[in-house]
């Protein structure tokens, strides 16, 4: 059977040896067995140990470092791709047919239908290309620990430059088309002609009758982004190699190692449904008609 | 078609009817098409997107006879390896010495290939739950969105590594693989539309003169919510040779099929980007992007002639 951890473990190992691995990891009871052990130790917050990617040590202690550093680029990169994305769709529903809306509608286009990997490799050659010396691989430097604060954090910032932006501009192509279409489908509304017609300023009418209509839309695609977010940032962590939850996803299954695997994967569906969380709390303050 | 050579007369008649019924349906169904492809043409987006597919559609119908070699995957010796683009090789050779253009041409095959199937897939299996959760309602409804909202939250990217991990690599794995991940936004489009539909008075009246549920479910609620989901079903074709192509990409597809994804692997693979070989690059990158958007393109502009009231993206 394909992805028994005792064969990643043990290549050339006698029948023999690898059945007292299996007794020792528990993969001889019988599923239902072993599936209420993983639901008690899971709840209980007991994750087991891994087996190939750091062989001995918690699952634990493995992903927390990890989960910090996606958190620090996935953070990032959603934030600045909220705010650039909602802007730019903004501006080109607003000037809808004209240049912009057509420069930055075509330009957004092509990188909403360009798989983030492509890009990220993209980047990758012309970074290594064009800027020999600049890091493309990891998180921090050879010589991370002999630097002092202020340089530990260059360090990481120049590590991560690469990373968020290939994210950033396929995410921010993401968002601002769904803000243009949201808030496009606001502005033809009748009301929005009424709020011109009784004199209000055009760009007040814009701030202050279309954004607040347009936004729930906006709030709850984004949500449901937010897996797709996480996705992308895994195939960025591949391609540079970046420590990330994403990146040790990837080791786990190269690996077969179950146990980090199993974590690794509860993390991730936790961070969409916390996402869709907050999505859903801010549903109820951006649109007052929206009751539990 | 069988017509009655021993039936009454009582029963003749009654073919008849239902003969001209099903004439006056082809004429309105063609009517219908023709209104959709007028409102189409005037669709300028849509009509690029429709000319790119022709010409990818060409691209794998003909790649036997535009490729350079019979088999460009294998390897000829005598070719120069990461030659940029020269006049014997359009598009440079990889490391190998293969034709990166007889190469790209044979890639569209498996892209649109996996594309149709993993979407028909797809759709199949979203159709149907949709329908059954939406027109059964109550428990089956319950459960069946609790088990499509489990789909629907976990990330999809990860999923597929694991689940392709598993199943090994093949051609016919990639297709079910995608298929059975990108159902569930189908299934709740479906299900949305199926729950109107089914409060509508025709149901009712349907159901009054003695239709069963499948019978109403093929002939009155699939008719009635099939725009949408033609529309939905080429934006998941784009959606499907996005996540093929990365499935190939990061080798957990199938190695001995040329698709474009493979040849990105490869050239990553074989240092094409410290040797800063673009063109190894450009050529199966561009093939990517461009038929997604054509895909793209295509579905938005049916989106906006079929429900123009429904757009909810």
């Amino acid at each position: 059977m394909p992805g028994d951890v005792t064969g990643a473990l043990l290549k050339h190992a006698t029948p023999e040896t690898r059945d007292i691995l299996r007794d020792m990891y528990g993969l001889n009871d019988s599923l239902t067995t072993q599936y209420v052990l993983y639901m008690k130790n899971t709840l209980t917050g007991e994750f087991g140990k891994s087996v190939t990617v750091q062989p001995g040590i918690d699952v634990g202690e493995v992903i927390w470092p990890k989960l910090m550093n996606t958190l620090v680029l996935v953070g990032t990169g959603t934030v600045i791709s909220i705010l650039v994305g909602v802007y730019f769709g903004r501006e080109a529903a607003w000037r809808r047919g004209k240049p912009f809306d057509k420069v930055s509608g075509s330009f957004f286009l092509v990188f909403y239908c360009m798989p983030t990997f492509l890009f990220a490799l993209v980047l990758l050659m012309l970074a290594a290309h064009y800027f020999p010396t600049w890091p493309v691989k990891g998180d921090v430097g050879d010589n991370y620990a002999n630097l002092d604060l202020l340089g530990k954090l260059a360090d990481r910032i120049q590590h991560l430059l690469l990373p968020v932006s290939a994210l950033v501009v396929e995410t921010i192509a993401t968002f601002s088309i769904i803000t243009r279409s949201s808030l496009i489908d606001v502005l033809t509304e009748d009301y929005m002609t009424t709020a011109v017609a009784k004199g209000l300023k055009s760009r007040r009418v814009l701030k202050g009758h279309a954004m607040p209509n347009a936004m729930p839309a906006v709030v709850t695609v984004v949500a449901i982004n937010v897996g797709w977010v996480l996705s992308g940032s895994i195939m960025i962590e591949i391609i540079f190699s970046y420590p990330g939850l994403g990146y040790l996803t990837w080791e786990a299954v190269q690996g077969r190692d179950w146990f980090l695997l199993q974590a690794a994967f509860m993390l991730e569906i936790f961070a969409v449904l916390i996402a869709n969380f907050v999505a859903d709390m801010m549903l109820f303050k951006l649109d007052p008609r929206v009751k539990a | 078609m069988i017509l009655s050579t021993s039936g009454t007369h009582g029963q003749h008649k009654a073919r008849t009817f239902i003969n001209t019924q099903r004439r006056e349906k082809i004429t309105l169904f063609q009517k219908n098409m023709k209104r959709i492809w007028k409102q189409f043409r005037e669709n300028k987006a849509g009509m690029v997107g429709l000319v790119i597919l022709g010409v990818f559609v060409a691209m794998a119908i003909f790649a036997p006879w535009l490729s350079r070699y019979d088999d460009p995957k294998s390897i000829v010796n005598d070719n120069p390896t990461f030659d940029s683009p020269t006049w014997d090789f359009w598009f440079g050779t990889d490391f190998f010495g293969r034709d990166v253009y007889s190469l790209t041409m044979y890639g569209a095959r498996v892209a649109l290939i996996v594309g149709f199937a993993a979407s028909a897939l797809s759709m199949g299996l979203g159709t149907a739950i949709g329908v059954t959760s939406g027109y059964l309602g109550r428990f089956s409804d319950e459960v069946l969105m609790r088990f499509t909202d489990f789909f629907l939250v976990i990330p999809w990217f990860p999923l597929m590594i694991v689940i392709a991990a598993l199943m090994g690599p093949s051609l016919f794995n990639v297709i079910i693989v995608i298929g059975i991940t990108s159902w569930p936004s189908t299934a709740r489009i479906v299900r949305a539309q199926v729950l109107t539909v089914r409060e509508r008075a025709f149901i009712e009246r349907a159901r009054s003169v003695g239709a069963g549920g499948g019978w109403i479910i093929r002939k009155h609620i699939l008719p009635v919510i099939f725009p949408l989901i033609f529309a939905n079903t080429i934006l998941l074709i784009a959606n499907s040779i996005f996540s093929e192509s990365f499935l190939d990409f990061f080798g957990l597809g199938d190695p001995s099929v040329i698709s474009w994804g493979v040849m990105l692997e490869e050239a990553y693979g074989y240092g094409a980007f410290n040797a800063f070989a673009w063109w190894v690059i450009l050529a199966p990158g561009a093939c990517i992007v461009i038929l997604i958007m054509g895909f793209y393109l295509v579905g938005d502009a049916l989106d906006e002639v079929m429900n123009p009231k429904l757009r909810k993206r």
